[in-house]
Formats: C-alpha cells, structure tokens, sequence
C-alpha cells in the first residue's frame, strides 16, 4: 500500500510557450520553466535538492541544476519508458519527499520535439545495438512498423473489431480535446476547435488513425516544483496536495507493442495504476471531477475510461457519447486541450493543468474540483496520479 | 491518315488461311494445362467422373479454346507465322518499324460448347482494327485486333476470340541505354534496404530458420510452453532450457495497421502490417502482401511466405490463405448478386511463369528468357494471356464447383505478373440474367496494380444432388 498519500504536493508550475518551432536549446527551455515552477511557488531555485527526470529527457539534471544555482541534490532519478514517466517522476518525488531524501524536487521535461528531433518520423534508423533494449525492435521494424501511430493503431484495429468502437468514436475524444484548446491561449490550437467532419475527412496516417488522431509534435518545456505538503501550505499557492501517485507494468509488457498477451483491447498496466490509486485513497471514479487521461492517440483515451471504472469494459464510446467529457459533461477531460490541443509535452503539461483545476486557475475551470486524475504515456509501462484539495 | 497507318490497315476486313491443330484435343495436353495452372476439376482429366458429369465424358478447360490452333515450337526452324494471316503481316510491318515489344491486352473467349478429347479444331482469324498511334505506358504503339472462329471437325462453330494486342517501341530513355541489362528499371537498384533485424545469440536461431524458409517458435523443453518474442525463461516455470519448433505456416489475422505516412523509402505505402496468430497459438508481427485495406478482414486466413530484403536477411510474409476448392457445386439459387468470391492468391513463382507458358502452349520468348525480355523492354519474363485466363477460369470454378458451364470470359490486361510478386484474385457476382446467367466480375492485382480486370458468364444446375 501507498504510504505517501496526501503527504505531498505540487507548489509550483513553470512552462515555456508551447510552439513547432521554440528557436532555442530544449536545455534553455528547460532552464526557463524550471526557474518559473520555482518563482511561481515562491521557493528559491537555489533551494531545489532534488531532481527527477524521464530517462528520454536530455537536459541532464546536473545541467539545470547548475543553471538554478543549486546548491546540492540530495535526491536525483530518473523513471523509463518515455511518456509513461510522467506521473512516475512525481510518484518518484513523493517518495523522496515522504521519505526525507530531499525537501525540494524539481521534476521538469523539455524539448524541441517538433523543430528538432520528431518522434513521429520512426525507429527506422535507431537501435542498432545487440543489447536487449535494441533487439526488442527487430520483431515489427524490419516489418515497417515504425512509429508510435503505428504501434497504437495495432491495438486499435483489434478494439474496434471487438468492441464495434468506429474511428467517428476516436474522432469525438479530439473534437472534445480541440474545443477546449481553442479557449485556451497557451494552446498551440487556441481558437481552432474542429467538428466531427473535420476528423472524418482527415488525412489516413496509419489506418485506423487519422491525422487528428495523433498528437502534436511539439517544442516546449514544462516543470513541477514538488514538496511535503506541511511546507506547501507555507508557499504562495495553494498546494496540489498529491492524493497517490502509481506506476504500473502488467504481465508480459513490452513497449506499446505488447501484442502477445492473451487480450489487447485493454491496457492492464493502466488497470495496474488504477487499482492502486482507488485503494491508496479510497476514492473511486464518482469522486473524480475531471480527468486529464494522456492522449498521444485517442483510441487509448477510451481504454483508460475503461480500465479506471468510468464504464465497463467496451462501453468507452457509450460513456462519451453525449459530450459527458466535454466542460459540463460528467467527466471533462484534457481541459487544457490535452495533447491533443495544447501541446504534446509528454504529459507533463497535463499535470500542470490538474494543478490549475485544484487551484481554480483554470482558463477551463471545472466547477467543485475536489480531485483531479492523471494518467501518463498508454502502451508504455506507465502511470497516475489524482490531485486532491488541502485539508 | 499517315501511309504507315493507311498501310498498317491495308487488310482489315480480311481473314486469314483456316489454321488446323495439329493435333486434336488430347488428355497429354490437357492434363500439363490442369497442372500448371492447378486446375482440379476432374471432368477435364478423370474419365469415370467425366461420364458421370454434365459433359458426358471428357472435355477441356473452356479458356484452351485458342490453345489448339497455336503454332507450337518447332526447334531449328524459323518461327512458324503465316504471313498470309493479315494479323501477322501487320505485326511485321510494326516490327519493322520499330514496335517490337508485344502485350496481350484483352482477350474475350466465347465458348459455344466444350471441346471434348478428339476434336480437331480449325481456327480462321481476321483483322478487325489497327489503331492511330497511341501512347501508353509501355511506350508509344499500335493496338492490334483481331477476331477469330474456331469449329470442329463438322465445321460447326465451338467459340470465338475476340483479342487484342499491343506492339509499342520501348520509350526513349530505355532504348537509349541499350539493350539488355540497362532494362531493369531504376527504382529496384536505388531503394534502400529495409530496417536490418538485430539480433544476438538469444535469438539469431529464429533469424537463421528464416534463411532456411523456416519459421521457428521457442518451445520450453520443460512443459512445451511455445513463447514469442522469445524469453530467456520460461515465464510459467522459470526453467532454462529450449529449442524450437517449425511453425506449420497457418495463421489467422489477429489485428492490423496500414500505415500510409510517414513514408520511409525502403517500403511501398501505403502497406499493411499484421499481428498474426500462428495455429501453434503464439502471435507476431508481420507483413500481409497481395491484398488491399478493404480486403483486410480480422479472422482472415493466411499463411506464410517468405522474402530476402538483404543479401543475409530473410523476413517472414504472410498473405491470404488458397481457399479449398467447392467440392459441392453451387445451385444457382444459392447465388445472389453481391456474392464475393473467395480471395484467390497466385504466388508468381518464376516456375509459375515459364511452366504455364509453356503448358498453354505459349513459347513467346518474353515468358521465359528474362535477357530478350529486357530487351524488349520489360523488367523481366512475364506471365502469358493464357495463363491469366486459366487461372481465372479455375480460380471462379474452384469457388462454383465442377459443374459450372462457362458460356465466355472476357479479360483486359494491365500490370503485368512479373516472378517474385503474388497476384490476388477477387471478385463478385455482380448479375444474374432472366435466363439464370450468372455474370461474375473480377479483378485480380498484384503489388503494381491490377494485372486482370473482367467479367465471366457461367451457369450453374438449378439444384444440387
């Protein structure tokens, strides 16, 4: 059982402008908006002792920290397997902060996702070692199975075929995503919301998935600063009090291709967070206000729904139906326009929005926000948090 | 009018000599079609089921019907063509000026009745229409037509053929670089090669069977357990002992993906990629080839085939699974318009080829010596006319059952069958006629484009025993 549940929290935000194109170092971005999380809790960078990054992150902590002016880190780590970190760095930073390892920890990610290295372009040029990590892309990229898009689509072909779910159901996941982007002034799409139509009518990536089922490539930066919830309540805001926060790999996992299990119309390692989450809190899905559920691809937005209890296995495209996660439906999701329609900064801009819905800063502020969920990367090991309230 | 073309079209109207088989239908000659072109019905080679069929004993494959009256191959002699045949004064006048490569693109066979074994068949072919100069995309040439009667020993009409031919000059930018070897087109040199599996020792087994046409699945010795991608454990035991087995090659499609961007160059897009479950039980990820994204269907059967992308790489394949022939025949009120036929895939081994060419009593060089197909501008040996239509025949009887009666087929050629690509039929019953005709539409492609496109009309018994 999760020990450091409501023992933390989240004191300070920081990002960069989300862009295609930033014109500067994912290093300079990284300084920026780990100075911002600092500057918006109040807490002296120079005070920061802990640092925990995404294995796929390049600015290497010791690089910001020395940029912050950091004194000495007394806590430093780093969570794998790409965006399912997300959530993992800030479980990762409660345990040290529960434990005492640091008083301070600074999470952040930054890149130039878009203007300089894009995910989307394919693996047909990387792991060309004979270690295990490499060897694992040999059985689909020989294939021509390259990209995220791809290792997604698989999944979804198999939960339409056994759920009936269309690609007009993935398409309602972005129209919801889209329309809250577009009031949303830090959204790339700001004031571009799209119709089902336009979703229909987009171009074929990789079929199943549509071009405005895929997530942006995006340049930008995004920190969190992190510290014990007595401390956060002495800081200039209101403390994001970290309700739990959960990793979670399943049985025979591998990275978004795990095709071999028994089932692949669900996400088990997101069934994995789920179940710790409801059990570390005793909350359950009637207790969640809003939702910000990690939308690199929309087909897996359903599967969380699914997986937390929001609906029953294959009921996803039911439970969306009638605008339920749009702003005043019974569950609003992504109301930053996710990744989707804010940027795709690997979920952390995700967390800093659950931020603003418990503060009450929101540009698409839920109303009676007791506690916000968060998911990380699907297909990867992953994982989640919710955010509560202070007492 | 040009002189040539005026010239070209001295003779249309007129026929040629009646050309007589030299021999009559016969059981040697039937039985090597049958084979090539993995036709099974047994009234066409098993006499007992023959007299026992609607034909009354036995009778050859209706799409023979030109076969017959084809020259043949006489070795140290020149080219059997009577020049009296206005068709073949014409394709020598284009020879001589410069259209020396020659495509069939369509051929329409009307069967008045089959040919059974003893017939002696007579053929008289005339000169329907040369036409203006066009350009297409072999190359700039003159369509050729021509009709032609065959009748029997009483001089009663069995069927005609109705065909035309292309004789193009190969464009420019080959001829300019010689015959020969320059001939092979550009992009199979310059495309890169594919991603390059990795491996170690914990697997190079499984990359090393697929050198040798094999498809391995780790088996742990212990309880048998058949893991893929391979493990270093036994996931249920622990236990680290191994080996293999040979996957039988059967599967079905599990899940797919058809990516159509980003375009990387090594792969054609879009393309389709497959999670297949083996019949061992075990899944992996593969290419599907010889079918389209509409075709896909979760279920599906495939099975697997196998390719070299590097001179020490081979992948595994899968493509569609043959259908068992029908071994009851269809009523025709069993058939309803829209009724899709089973996917036939033809693997174009070039054995396929040349066998076939050969079998249909087709001895044109361009089927089964690549150099003077080159040099005749093609990429390599190609498969014949005949061939086409006698695999269509036998693909649409594989489906109807042996009783089927095919009153025509009429067929246009595209993209040619090259060897190393796979053609898939597929098709549908698109009418059926007041008098219960029932027409069937077809096309079938390979990785080009559509090689075939037609349509045949057969009948069925009105009820089955």
């Amino acid at each position: 059982m999760i020990k450091f549940a409501r023992k933390t929290a989240i004191a300070g935000i920081g990002a960069t402008e989300f862009s295609k194109n930033s014109g500067r170092t994912p290093m300079q971005l990284a300084t920026e908006a780990s100075i911002a999380a600092c500057v918006d809790a109040g807490v002296n960078p120079a005070d920061v002792d802990g640092i925990v990054v995404f294995s796929a992150e390049k600015n290497t902590d010791i690089e910001v920290a020395r940029n912050l002016g950091v004194r000495e880190l007394t806590h430093f780590s780093m969570i794998n397997h790409g965006g399912g970190a997300a959530c993992g760095v800030i479980a990762q930073a409660a345990m040290a902060l529960y434990s005492g390892a640091a008083k301070y920890v600074l999470v952040y990610r930054a890149f130039n996702e878009r203007s300089w290295h894009r995910f989307g372009q394919g693996v047909q040029d990387a792991h060309q070692s004979p270690e295990a990590f490499d060897v694992s892309f040999s059985w689909t990229t020989p294939f021509g199975l390259l990209t995220p898009a791809q290792w997604v689509a698989m999944f979804a072909t198999r939960y339409m075929h056994e759920y009936g779910a269309t690609s007009e159901d993935f398409g309602r996941i972005a129209v919801a995503d889209r329309k809250h982007a577009a009031t949303n002034p830090a959204a790339f799409f700001f004031e571009r919301p799209i119709t089902l139509d336009d979703h229909q009518n987009s171009r074929m990536i990789t079929e199943p998935l549509r071009l405005l089922d895929c997530c942006q490539e995006s340049d930008g930066g995004q920190a969190l600063l992190l510290t014990t919830e007595d401390r956060a309540m002495d800081l200039k805001q209101r403390p994001a009090v970290i309700a739990s926060a959960a990793q979670g790999v399943a049985h025979d996992q591998h990275l978004m291709r795990s095709y071999y299990r028994e089932s692949i119309s669900g996400l088990p390692e997101i069934g994995v967070v789920a179940r710790q989450l409801w059990e570390s809190t005793g909350l359950g899905p009637d207790d969640i206000q809003t939702a910000i559920l990690y939308d690199h691809f929309t087909p897996f937005v359903l599967t969380q729904l699914e997986e937390f209890g929001f609906c029953a296995e294959g009921e996803a495209r039911h439970f969306i139906a009638d605008g339920a996660i749009e702003m005043g439906g019974r569950l609003p999701i992504n109301t930053n326009g996710g990744q989707l329609g804010e940027a795709y900064i690997h979920g952390m801009n995700g967390i800093a929005e659950a931020v603003r819905q418990i503060r009450g800063t929101a540009v698409n502020q839920v109303d009676h926000v007791d506690n916000v969920l968060v998911t990380a990367g699907t297909g990867v090991p992953t994982s989640g948090l919710i955010l509560t309230q202070p007492q | 009018m040009s002189d040539f073309l005026e010239q070209l079209r001295a003779d249309v109207g007129k026929a040629g000599t009646p050309s007589v088989s030299r021999d009559p239908v016969n059981l040697p000659t039937v039985r090597n079609w049958c084979d090539a072109v993995a036709e099974a019905n047994p009234y066409f080679t098993d006499p007992a089921a023959a007299s026992a069929g609607p034909h009354g004993g036995l009778v050859a494959p209706p799409a023979m019907l030109n076969a017959w009256t084809m020259p043949g191959l006489i070795m140290g002699a020149p080219a059997p063509r009577d020049l009296d045949r206005p068709d073949a004064n014409v394709y020598a006048q284009l020879e001589d000026a410069g259209f020396t490569g020659v495509v069939a693109t369509n051929s329409d066979l009307y069967f008045d009745r089959y040919l059974r074994h003893g017939d002696l068949i007579t053929g008289v072919t005339r000169l329907v229409e040369v036409s203006e100069q066009k350009t297409t995309r072999l190359g700039n040439g003159h369509f050729v037509t021509t009709e032609a009667e065959f009748t029997d020993a009483a001089g009663e009409r069995v069927g005609s053929m109705r065909f035309r031919v292309l004789k193009y000059a190969k464009p420019e930018a080959l001829a300019a670089e010689g015959d020969g070897a320059a001939a092979v087109p550009a992009e199979a040199t310059d495309r890169p090669l594919r991603p390059k599996p990795k491996f170690n020792q914990d697997q190079e087994w499984f990359w090393q069977g697929l050198r040798q046409r094999e498809l391995r699945i780790q088996r742990f010795t212990d309880d048998g357990s058949l893991v893929h991608p391979p493990a270093n454990a036994n996931p249920k035991t622990q236990a680290m002992d191994w080996d293999w087995v040979v996957a039988s090659g059967k599967a079905t499609l599990y899940s797919f993906t058809v990516p159509h961007y980003p375009q990387v160059p090594s792969f054609d897009y879009p393309h389709v990629v497959g999670l297949v479950e083996l019949e061992e039980g075990v899944r992996l990820v593969s290419n599907i080839i010889g079918l389209k994204s509409n075709q896909l269907e979760i279920g599906m059967a495939l099975e697997v085939c196998f390719v070299d992308t590097h001179d020490d790489v081979t992948l595994h394949q899968f493509r569609p699974a043959k259908t068992p022939r029908n071994s009851d025949t269809l009523a025709v009120a069993a058939v309803k318009v829209g009724d899709q036929l089973p996917l036939g895939p033809v693997p174009l081994d070039p054995l396929l080829i040349v066998s076939t060419a050969i079998a249909t009593r087709d001895f044109q060089e361009v089927h089964h010596d690549r150099d003077i197909a080159q040099t005749r501008g093609s990429k390599d040996i190609f498969m014949n006319i005949l061939t086409t239509s006698g695999i269509v025949t036998r693909w649409i009887g594989d489906w109807a059952g042996d009783d089927v009666i095919f009153k025509n087929l009429k067929i246009g050629l595209g993209a040619p069958n090259y060897p190393y690509d796979l053609m898939t039929l597929s098709g549908a019953v698109s009418e059926i006629g007041d008098d219960g005709t029932i027409t069937v539409g077809f096309i079938g492609q390979n990785s080009v484009g559509a090689h075939v496109t037609g349509t045949a009309d057969l009948t069925l018994p009105e009820s089955t025993s």
